[in-house]
Order: C-alpha cells, then structure tokens, then sequence
C-alpha cells in the first residue's frame, strides 16, 4: 500500500509541475509539431488517469518506459547505476559502521577524556563539513599534490569491475565513511552512555564479567538500537544515490540520474526512482524492526 | 569538452558540441598545426611522432544516438560529436578556426549554382567507404530518399528546407548529383547551412529493412525508405551495439568507432585506415573519457594523469597557470553564437514597455559588456555587439558591428533617452512615466501614468560567471533607474516553463516571463537569423515582429547578394529584438607535447584529431 501510494503521490505531484516535458527535452526551438510528436510518442497527450494506468501496468510489467533525453529504457539505465550506488555507499556505510560503533563505545567509556574530546572534536568537524568540501580537499591533497590516488572513482559498470579498482574507490568510499563516521559515532557514544548507566551492566560487572564482555555482550548490544534506526532510514539512501560524490568523483549514479532528470521534467526517470526509493524505505524499516527484535527480544511484533 | 552555457537551441548546436575546441591564440606555443591537406612530417616542435593515444574530457556530453539521422524526439546534441568523425557532412565547415567551408575534406570536389540559383550541381570526390566500395552519386539519392520520406521523424528537419525545398534529384553520372530547388537560394546559405547539414550514407550496405535482409533499393519507394528508415533508427539507439554492429563499421570519415561504453557514454576512435581523405590520422586511438561535471574533470586536469584535451571551466579561469605550469598549454576558443537577453514583448505586464525601442535601447545602452568581458569573462569572449560574433565569424560582421555595434556603453545616453520620452529618471531607484501617450515625447502606447520601470531578468543557474553577469546588468541598469529583479532556474526547467509568446498566442500560463537569457544561440556556418528574429521562427520566443526584419532575413536565404547579410546584420542590431550580450568562449586545454589541437574548428561538429600528433 505504501509503494502503492507513493506511486499515485509521485505521479500526481509531477504532472501537477508547471513546464511541458517536450519543450525541455526538444529545447528552444521545438516547433508545435516536433512537440505533438513528442508527446505522441511518450503518450503525453493522453488524459492523466490513462497515463497512469498505463505507467502501473508497465511496471507490473518490470517496463519502467524510456527516458525522454537519454532516450534509454529506464531499466536498463537504473540497473546501471544502481549497482555503483550499492557499492559506494553500502562499503562507506559498512565501514562507517565499523569504525563508529567502538569508536562510540570507546568514547562512552572514557568519556570527558582527552580522547573523547578530541574523537568529539574530530566529529563534529567533519560532521559540519559539507561533503562537497571534505572531497575537494582530499583530491587536492592525495591526487593533485601528491599524485597518490585516482581523481576518478572507478569507470566500470559492473560490481566486480568497480572492486577490482580499489584505489578509485579509496577516495569516494573514504570522504563518505568519514562524514558518516562523525554521525554514526555520536548515536553510539549516546546510546552507550545510556547503557553504562544501566543496573544490568552494575550487575554484570558485579558478577565479575571481565569488561571486554561486558562492553560486547551487553553493552554494544543494548546501545545499537538507534543505529538500527538509523541505518534503516538510510536504506533508501543507499538506492537514492549520492549527487555530490558522483559529481566529484565522477561517478554517474541515481543520485545523478534522479537530479538531471528533475530539471528536465523526466517523468519515467523520476517516476522509477522515486518508486525505487519507496521501495528500499519499505524493506529499511521491515529490516529495522526485524533486527530490533533480534537485538532485543522484548521488542515483538504481535498482531491485536 | 563542452560549451559551458547550454545551447538554447538543440538542433543546430550539434555541430558546437563538440566545438566546444576551437582555439586561436595559443597563450604558450600550441602552434604547428598541419592544417587540412598538408602532410606532417616536422614542426617547429620537433618531429612529428606517429601514432599514440589522446584522451580527451567529455564533460556531460554523452550521445546516445550512431544513426546520422536521430529521430525528432531524440534532440542529444552531443551524437553529432559521435556520428561526424565517421560520416561527415557533404559540405566541411570551418578551416582551423576560420569560418569558411574547408574543401579538402567535404565530399564535393565542387558546388555549381545555375538557373539563377535554382539549380545546384554536386560533384563528388571520388573516395571511397572503409569497405572499399565507391561513394557515388546513389548514396546521395539514398540519404534524400530516406528524409524525404520521413522527414518529420528527423531532427533536424526544418520545414522549408531539405530536403521540403528540392524539386527533384537527377544523377547523370556516378559522381555527379544535380537538385533542382523549388526556389531561387542563396549560394552562401545552401552551401554553408544546408549542405554542410547533410552527411552521405553508404547504400551498398544500409539499405535493407531487417539485420539479416538483403540490402537492395528499399528506399526507392515510400513505404521502402520508411522501413528501411525505422530499421536504421532502431539499430541507431541501441547503444550496447555502436561498437560492434556491422552497419556502423562502413564510414567514410576518417575515423571507426572502436569502442562504446553504453554505461558511462565513453567511446574511441580508431583511424579509418581506408580513409580517402588527405588528412589521414597520425594518432592511433583518441579516446573520449566522460565526466559528469567539469569540477571532476578540472580534478583530473589538476592531477595531469589521465586527459591530454580538456576544457577549462569559465569560473575556474585563475586554475590557467597552474595548469600550464603542470605541462598543458591554453588556448581560446570563439564560438559562433550570439548570446542575449530576449525581451518578451507580449508579457501581459511589461509587453507595452519592451515594445518601445527607446527602452529596449536605453537597457542595451546600461549593459557594459567590455566591461563583462574583461572583468567575469577574463577575456575569453565576444563582445556582443550585435547579431554575429566578431570573434567566431568575422567574415561575416558588419563594419557596425566590427566598430563596437550601435549601442555602446552610455549611461547617459540611456538617461537622456528615457528622459526625452517622458520619463521621470531616479538614478539608482525606479524612474517612472510621466508623460504618458504616444506622441514622440511621450512613454509610448500602453504605457500608463507613473508606470515604473521594473523588469524581472530569469537567467539559467548553476554558473558563477552568469550569476556575476546578470547581477552587473542588474547594477548598471540602475544608473537610469531601471529596476531588474533577479531570477535564476536550472537550463533545462527554463525552457520548460517559459513558453514561446506571439501576437497570436500569450497565454498568461506560460508568458508571464519578462526578459530571459537562455545562454546563447548557436550558429552554422553561416550565420543565418532564420528561426530567431523572423515572425514565424520557432526560436522567436519573445514574439518580435517585422515585416522589414522578415523581408531582409528573406534576403539573406532566399537573394543572390552578399551585401543583403549586411544590411540584415545592422538592422537587426539596431532594432534590438534581442538585446545583445558577450558571448563566452571556451577555454581549450591540451598538452604541451600534443600539436595540431589548436585553432580548432569550433564548425565542423568534431574535435578534428585527425590533425592532431605528438612531436617526439
């Protein structure tokens, strides 16, 4: 239903947008009958509901249509660029995960250090920096000045092709798990602070569990259910694309797709991303709450 | 490489695409170049090295579209850049950086005119296609065939010309092809901006209507040329086989494509080694490696690695040293365009005043534009002076145009102007009228009493030197008390939401627009006003009207003199249907080891790189 809705709001809202799709794909100069062509073509000039029912049974049909300006079928074209999404930002948000969750307990534990205070430092540095920024300045350090790294991220379209680039993935994988690093890291530091303060983590240490224990087996667990939350809100993110790294790094993506197409009236475009960003809202949060019970078996999901 | 503005027309820009390298006045030795026809042996560089392999920046240019002839749906700029190396047009434009055909690399060996110009005789070289085969006169008649028949699904088509204005098509000979025109032409229009449109297809291999089917003289008929067409077209988008379809593979451009990467748009060349031409390549491969944004490939061109042509964005002009510095020289490239603010004279609001001349003047004369070119342009652009830019087609300027245009900067001349038309001027605030009514001293029809003088200017974003230059405007438009509110939109919205207004049709829906810059218009090689200034021109979009202007267009196309571009040229100058900007150029930056790369052709619709060599 939610899918359902998101493609009848999308839909609607598009074509409630002011501008004709054929004047911005034809150009300038479009005469009235290129555009009646167009919109011939792309069944524009039939009545909305018809074009909707027509775009429901297309992609029932796994026919996302054709875009207007790359004049590609929009399948082909997602299926492209997806992949380069799931691999930039599910490595960066892998190892952001990686690093932030000890990082997080680690500054928990020691908090008011020197330690914490400077991670925290370093966070909320990177967290204000917009990302745009943080890459420029580490292309300018490690491919300009010091010729170390590719400025590109790889060129390949295939999973396996990207991997066995991996210096091309340094740079755009690592400027995103940083800035997510500085995110992720504050919710653990939180949520561990609330954990430590727990009588179960008294109890445990009063029973003699060595501290290792204790972090990983309870507290690392109790404290990761807002990252839960948070990974499974950042689910459609990872589909949606990444608009600024895929400019930098050239590294044509969704996030680049859905921007182009939105300022040239692309409806299939749109209406597919959008679609398949509904769709990996869905499945993040279905995820999400099934991890949660898993992490926590008090949490369950019953029917009333 | 790319033209930093979006082309505010599709069509006709095929050919700038690419020629976003063209270059004159190489700031640190890009000289030694061959030139069309010459052979290289040596340069005041060194030894001309053959072979090796160029890569050059392909910044959001990605065609998706072999097939010469894309459907009228498919209007991607950028296929001409692909299709041009392999098939090029009948007519060569452009020599270098001049704005001239270059005859040794069209495929005529000479264009007659006769029957007082309607009559137009085309005799061709005597080359052959890669496949070994003969290019004769029936690949002419095959390509006519073919767009007669479907020429509402070509996007290029422009009704009234080809092929709408040939009678018929007679080959006497194997080399020679005669079109009779249902009108009397213009030699310098026919050739420079309808010939040099039309590539010559390869009918011993292409014409048949299915992969396995036999190739014949489908086209000969209709429905023929319809099939065979449609089947060409199809095979034409399908871009995971550009590379390695059979059809592709038989070219008579002095370049094969070796490969396509239908996912990121990247491509190369291979010399054609069959090419008939005399400027055969000396490079073995040139690879064109795209970019999304030219912030990823200024990176590269930092870096040094990976591009050897790139093109340096306008905004990042202070990067020029350090990148000479790091081993590339950089050039200017004109581009023939004609950049403007047009007025929207049927604006429900505002028409009344854009229909005066004397405001119209008066807001040419507060735009700065030395000023603009010297100061966000650094230099690299034309100044605007009127319709035809000085730098990218010279030949063509008016003696007007070429001593700084009607309407040089003159604040106040644009005070006294206002002034001597009823209007209350306030220097830095809003003038008003004051004297409203039609007599000569008066604001003029429609104009009211105390009506201010407020515009709203909607430019394309996503530029600094656009922003910069519309806020100058915005500045210097104050001195007479004009006040422009300013508004920018992304290229591709702009054109979508502001519609074409005519005498004819202003729907308030989609002309409530004041004064727009689209960036600029692209010209052929003839700079033609066609479908800009003339009442019934599809990129009229501001709706200006004259019978004057339509007839001296018309002079232009349609009459045998020369001296009618002139008188067209400094009218349409000092009526202002537009008003005239500077027009940017691109920057072109190409290795210092690289020559041959500049002056490039910023007409031909291709990079040239056969012209291009290493010196050892």
């Amino acid at each position: 239903m939610v899918v359902l809705g998101v493609m009848v709001l999308t839909f609607v809202m598009l074509h409630l947008e002011p501008g004709s799709a054929a004047r911005a794909t034809l150009g300038l100069k479009a005469t009235p009958g290129r555009i009646a062509i167009f919109n011939q073509v792309n069944g524009l000039n039939e009545p909305l509901y018809q074009q909707f029912f027509t775009y429901v049974k297309q992609v029932l049909e796994g026919n996302f249509g054709t875009s207007y300006s790359l004049q590609q079928p929009v399948a082909t074209l997602i299926s492209q660029r997806l992949p380069r999404d799931a691999v930039l930002l599910g490595l960066s948000t892998v190892f952001a995960l990686a690093l932030s969750l000890p990082l997080g307990i680690y500054q928990a534990v020691r908090r008011g250090s020197a330690g914490d205070n400077v991670l925290t430092a370093v966070a909320f540095v990177l967290y204000s920096m917009p990302d745009f920024f943080f890459a420029l300045v580490l292309i300018d350090i490690f491919c300009v000045q010091v010729h170390l790294l590719p400025t590109q991220a790889p060129q390949a379209i295939s999973v396996s092709g990207i991997l066995s680039d991996p210096r091309a993935l340094l740079l755009p994988v690592g400027t995103l798990t940083l800035v997510s690093v500085s995110g992720y890291s504050r919710y653990m530091r939180s949520s561990a602070i609330d954990s430590l303060a727990q009588d179960y983590i008294r109890v445990v240490r009063a029973k003699g569990l060595p501290e290792r224990l204790v972090l990983f087996r309870h507290v690392l667990r109790n404290s990761m259910l807002p990252i839960i939350t948070v990974l499974g809100l950042s689910a459609p993110g990872i589909v949606a694309g990444a608009v600024i790294a895929e400019q930098v790094f050239n590294y044509p993506g969704m996030g680049l797709l859905f921007f182009q197409a939105a300022t040239s009236h692309d409806y299939p475009i749109l209406l597919a991303s959008t679609l398949v960003v509904g769709i990996a809202t869905v499945v993040g949060n279905l995820v999400a709450d099934i991890l949660y019970s898993l992490l926590d078996p008090r949490i369950r999901y019953v029917s009333v | 490489m790319r033209i930093h503005r979006r082309l505010a027309a599709t069509t006709v820009a095929l050919t700038l695409a690419m020629a976003a390298t063209a270059c004159s006045g190489s700031s640190s030795g890009g000289g030694g170049a061959i030139g069309n026809g010459n052979s290289a042996t040596a340069s005041a560089h060194g030894p001309v090295k053959r072979g090796g392999t160029v890569t050059v920046a392909e910044v959001a240019a990605t065609p998706n579209f072999v097939f010469p002839f894309a459907p009228a749906t498919n209007t991607d700029g950028y296929n001409a850049n692909l299709s041009n190396p392999l098939w090029p047009n009948l007519v060569y434009s452009g020599d270098g950086a001049q704005s001239i055909t270059n005859p040794q690399e069209g495929l005529t060996s000479s264009i007659t005119y006769g029957n007082d110009d309607k009559q137009v005789t085309l005799d061709l070289k005597s080359w052959n296609w890669s496949d070994g085969q003969p290019i004769t006169s029936r690949d002419f008649t095959f390509v006519y065939n073919l767009i007669k028949a479907n020429a509402s699904n070509w996007s290029g088509y422009v009704s009234g010309l080809f092929p709408d204005d040939v009678a018929s098509v007679s080959t006497p000979d194997a080399h020679t092809v005669v079109l009779n025109l249902t009108k009397s032409y213009n030699p310098n229009f026919f050739t420079d901006d309808v010939l040099n449109e039309i590539p010559l297809l390869p009918q011993h291999a292409w014409d048949k209507t299915s992969v396995n089917g036999a190739v014949g003289n489908a086209d000969e008929t209709t429905a023929g040329a319809k099939a065979v067409y449609a089947f060409l077209q199809k095979q034409g988008g399908d871009m995971a086989t550009f590379a390695t379809n059979p059809l592709w593979k038989v070219v008579d451009g002095p370049w094969k494509l070796a490969s396509f990467n239908a996912g990121n748009g990247g491509y190369s060349y291979v010399p054609n080694t069959a090419y008939s031409g005399q400027d055969k390549p000396i490079l073995s491969k040139v690879v064109e490696s795209p970019f999304t944004t030219d912030t990823s490939e200024l990176n590269a061109l930092r870096s040094g690695g990976l591009l050897d042509v790139g093109s340096l964005p306008q905004n990042d002009v202070q990067q020029a040293g350090a990148l000479e510095a790091s081993g590339y020289n950089i050039a200017d490239v004109p581009i023939p365009g004609v950049a403007e603010i047009i007025p929207n004279f049927y604006n429900a609001q505002v028409g009344p005043l854009l229909r005066q001349l004397y405001i119209r003047q008066a807001l040419e004369d507060l735009i700065d534009r030395p000023q603009i070119v010297s100061k966000i342009y650094a230099g690299y652009a034309d100044p605007g002076n009127g319709p035809v830019p000085l730098k990218a087609t010279g030949p063509w300027a008016s003696p007007l145009e070429k001593s700084g245009g009607p309407y040089p900067y003159s604040p106040t001349k644009a005070t006294a102007l206002l002034k001597a038309h009823g209007w209350k001027v306030v220097a830095g605030g809003t003038s008003t009228c004051q004297t409203p009514g039609t007599g000569a001293a008066d604001c003029g029809a429609g104009i009211t009493a105390g009506e201010p003088l407020k515009l709203s200017l909607t430019y394309g974003s996503g530029t600094a030197t656009t922003d910069e230059q519309s806020a100058a405007i915005q500045s210097s438009e104050s001195q007479a008390g004009i006040t422009i509110a300013l508004k920018s939109e992304p290229f591709n919205t702009l054109i979508a939401d502001l519609g074409p207004c005519t005498a004819a049709s202003h729907p308030a829906s989609a002309c409530s627009w004041q004064l727009v810059d689209y960036g600029y218009n692209p010209y052929g090689l003839y700079p033609a006003a066609d479908g800009m200034f003339n009442s019934t021109g599809s990129g009229n979009v501001g709706g200006y009207a004259s019978p004057e202007m339509d007839q001296l267009i018309n002079d232009t196309e349609y009459g045998s003199q020369s001296s009618s571009f002139f008188a067209y040229e400094d009218y349409a100058a000092t009526q202002l249907p537009w008003l005239w900007l500077p027009n940017q150029d691109e920057i072109l930056v190409y290795r210092k080891t690289l020559q041959g790369v500049a002056p490039l052709n910023p007409f031909s619709g291709g990079l040239n790189p056969e012209v291009w060599y290493y010196t050892s």
